[in-house]
């Protein structure tokens, strides 16, 4: 030990980078069932009727958004924080073996809890908060973790050799913040089993708000847990790979600091635009508008400088495709923050709200920026952190082209789907009647469900690929540090 | 001018959060008070209709219908008067929902029936021949949770002060009460005779046997919860 | 004056402080480039480029130490 020169220890990082992969499959795979549920209700009894309870859509459907954001989407953001931030702060985890601990604790409490998570929502467990599912004591463990990332986050920074923080740790930092402060404000419930002197269910609890109050909350809670977890650990990544992969500064870092307090400020506004024509006040609905749109400014800041960054240097985006995950995801950053504010508008919302529109914007943002911006970075530090040449190029091609078709398969059926239903919802004949029942606006759709799963499956092959790829890369050619500097070593 | 807060990772995270809690704190606070007082003519959850609401969420019925009517009129045709804030003064939590797959169910129990239920809940397609909603027929031997329900009842009586076993206005200008048991027998009880007026017009036979035996299906429960949604 | 009219008055200044100090701070990023120590803003950027666990900080924690 005394001999080696000090290097970068990813034990946990390697964790984190297969429960990604783990819990991508799981909730992709879950995602693609419902999807053909939809198209398809006879899936629903696939294993039976003695088992339909748990093969049901309403059953599922939790379990996939939760599988996705705190499975995939959470574990990425951890595995590479144990990576970037080494990295940028210039300090390894061998260093101190308090953080090493910490982390691994964090690791295992988190395995825990996700499996406690997937048993629950199975046993029909749920809080019926959308993305705040889990009952109190998963609520608690849930914290406890968050609170160790903390001590992770907090105590490498504090052993650091670079005195400034690098643009990913701002994000990382207020991902950590940002999710804490909404976790547990939203998740704010008396156990009944407690508060009635022990009678009936221990896991059951019930919400400290009622009403609109409630909704107003877990909206503030819901736009903002996808803020703070879908977009701003990303753009966290993001700043470090693409440079780091392309071999080019960030175009602009006094645009990054602009965008980052800009996007700190403007996104709890936004949470609002979820409860348009609802009963919550008029103002607050017109300011979750206009915040939603003013939005647009600080993603599209990120967004350009993250394209900016390759000028010049394009055709890496031709050669390599690990630049093409992060240029398309860069990309679709930007039409989602896009599509957001479009939706958020008080005339357009009254179309879209309630609609699978609704549900196709929410697939381009983590479809297209979220997996594909792991997706990279996963690839990104394979090589590094098993010290071999990604196992095949012309596979992860082939993924990327299959992932984007499936992308574009989504959004686009659930875009006709949406406006299709909005518009036939709203639909009177001559003689003021209502012109179609609400059956008809189901009939209708059912190509689009069917093309909808077809894109979702496209996708979840594409991981399949992705996790295969990955794991060959542990078997394939020893490459020496110096290949490692820019552009990752990839085999034929 | 602010390039010192990143070099010093505490100020950071201080500006961080005063800036993400701002919106927050002006957004939700001043509302509060408000938005939690109930209109004339909303009654607390009965015990029975409680524990219906608890199958309703444990099988995130929310996840394809909403419980909220916008003010167009599109929407008040199809499903009645347009959501009023006071209306969901006991709705803990809120089921409002985010996708409508299927209608809105904020006033179903104005036009379907007990007996619409218990058929549709069973086998959909027998109701409605092209509907992707799939059937919950688990739900008819399945065991409502009347304890937890009646621990809820406890709970937000105590804590929130519910108005359970008080005179609540009503918009004829009459005043109900909605009763809660004084102890755990006295609330099974309760719930047993509400059960009991929910099957007279229900025709599944074991349904019926299990009420008449003192047990309640959670199909029962979740019936009394949607004829409650008026 | 109730509370409706005051929240209005607020929000009014808020955003024209908020417009006035995130322009100036745009104007005083732009012309002055380097920050109080000296740094150029950009050359932060090389905090990914060059992150080997022996490469050196941009801004070293304590000068005595890496030196």
């Amino acid at each position: 030990m005394e001999n080696r020169p000090l290097e970068y220890d990813y034990t946990v990082a390697k964790m984190f980078m297969v429960t990604t992969i783990v819990l991508g499959i799981v909730g992709m795979s879950i995602g693609v069932f419902i999807a053909f549920e939809l198209a398809f209700p006879w899936l629903n009894t696939i294993l039976g009727p003695d088992l339909a309870e748990y093969t049901n859509f309403s059953r599922l459907r939790p379990l996939h958004t939760d599988a996705v954001a705190f499975g995939f989407t959470v574990s990425g953001i951890f595995a590479t924080w144990f990576y970037v931030g080494q990295r940028v702060l210039k300090v390894s985890m061998a260093e101190s073996k308090f953080l090493m601990f910490i982390g691994k604790l964090q690791f295992w409490l988190y395995v825990i809890g996700v499996t406690a998570v997937v048993i629950s929502l199975f046993m029909g467990y749920t809080t019926s908060k959308e993305y705040a599912e889990f009952e109190w004591p998963i609520d608690i463990a849930i914290v406890v973790v968050w609170v160790l990332w903390g001590v992770s986050i907090f105590g490498l920074i504090g052993i650091r050799r670079e005195k400034s923080l690098y643009i990913s740790v701002w994000y990382y930092i207020a991902t950590f913040l940002g999710v804490a402060m909404l976790y547990l404000f939203n998740n704010m419930e008396v156990p009944t089993y407690f508060a009635s002197g022990g009678i009936g269910d221990v896991m059951h609890s019930v919400s400290m708000y009622a009403g609109t109050n409630d909704a107003l909350v877990q909206w503030w809670y819901g736009h903002n847990a996808v803020a703070f977890v879908f977009t701003v650990p990303i753009i966290a990544m993001i700043y470090y790979f693409l440079p780091k992969e392309s071999g080019q500064a960030i175009y602009s870092y006094k645009l990054s600091l602009l965008s980052f307090w800009g996007l700190m400020f403007v996104y709890l506004w936004a949470g609002g635009h979820h409860l348009l024509f609802s009963t919550v006040p008029d103002w607050m609905q017109t300011m979750g508008s206009i915040f939603s749109v003013v939005l647009i400014l600080p993603s599209w800041g990120s967004a350009i400088n993250m394209l900016l960054t390759m000028k010049g240097e394009w055709q890496q985006v031709a050669a390599s495709p690990l630049i093409k995950f992060m240029v398309l995801a860069s990309t679709f950053y930007m039409f989602s923050t896009l599509e957001g504010p479009i939706q958020a508008i008080k005339s357009v919302n009254a179309i879209a709200h309630f609609t699978d529109w609704i549900v196709g914007h929410v697939h381009d943002g983590t479809l297209g920026w979220v997996g594909f911006m792991i997706i990279a970075a996963l690839y990104h530090m394979a090589p590094r952190v098993f010290k071999r040449e990604l196992y095949s190029k012309s596979l992860m091609a082939s993924q990327f082209w299959i992932q984007t078709l499936g992308i574009v398969l989504y959004f686009t059926s659930m875009w006709i789907a949406g406006i299709t239903q909005g518009m036939m919802w709203r639909a009177h004949d001559e003689f003021g009647n209502l012109a179609y029942s609400f059956i008809d606006t189901v009939d209708v759709l059912h190509p689009y469900y069917a093309l909808r799963g077809t894109g979702g499956l496209l996708y979840l092959v594409g991981f399949f690929m992705f996790a295969y790829n990955i794991y060959k890369t542990m078997s394939a050619r020893p490459v020496e540090e110096s290949e490692l500097q820019n552009a990752s070593p990839m085999g034929a | 001018m602010f390039h010192w807060l990143e070099k010093n990772p505490f100020f950071f995270a201080v500006g961080v959060f005063v800036t993400i809690a701002f919106a927050g704190l002006i957004e939700i606070v001043p509302n509060f008070a408000q938005a939690s007082r109930p209109v004339i003519g909303t009654t607390p959850y009965s015990t029975l209709e409680l524990a219906g609401r608890h199958v309703y969420i444990k099988n995130s019925c929310n996840a394809c219908h909403s419980q909220l009517i916008r003010p167009f009129k599109s929407e008040t045709d199809r499903y009645g008067h347009y959501s009023l804030s006071g209306e969901y003064a006991y709705d803990r939590p809120f089921l409002w929902g985010s996708k409508r797959t299927g209608p809105d169910l904020m006033r179903v129990g104005n036009y379907r029936t007990t007996e619409w239920h218990e058929n549709h809940m069973k086998d959909p397609q027998s109701i409605v021949p092209t509907t992707i909603m799939p059937g919950y027929p688990w739900m008819f031997t399945n065991k409502a949770d009347i304890d937890t329900a009646y621990a809820e009842q406890l709970t937000i009586a105590n804590v929130f002060g519910v108005p359970y076993n008080k005179a609540v206005p009503m918009k004829d200008g009459s005043t109900k009460i909605v009763k809660m048991g004084k102890d755990l027998k006295d609330a099974q009880a309760l719930a047993l005779a509400e059960a009991q007026e929910v099957v007279k017009n229900m025709k599944d036979q074991d349904v019926k046997d299990a009420v008449a035996n003192g047990e309640i299906p959670e199909i029962v429960a979740l019936i009394a919860y949607l004829n409650s949604l008026k | 004056m109730d509370i409706n009219e005051l929240a209005a008055y607020g929000y009014f200044f808020l955003i024209v402080f908020l417009v006035v100090g995130s322009y100036s701070y745009i104007y005083h990023l732009y012309t002055k480039k380097k920050d109080s120590s000296g740094v150029d803003y950009e050359h932060y950027s090389n905090m990914a480029l060059d992150d080997d666990i022996d490469s050196t900080p941009v801004k070293p924690i304590s000068d005595e130490k890496e030196k």
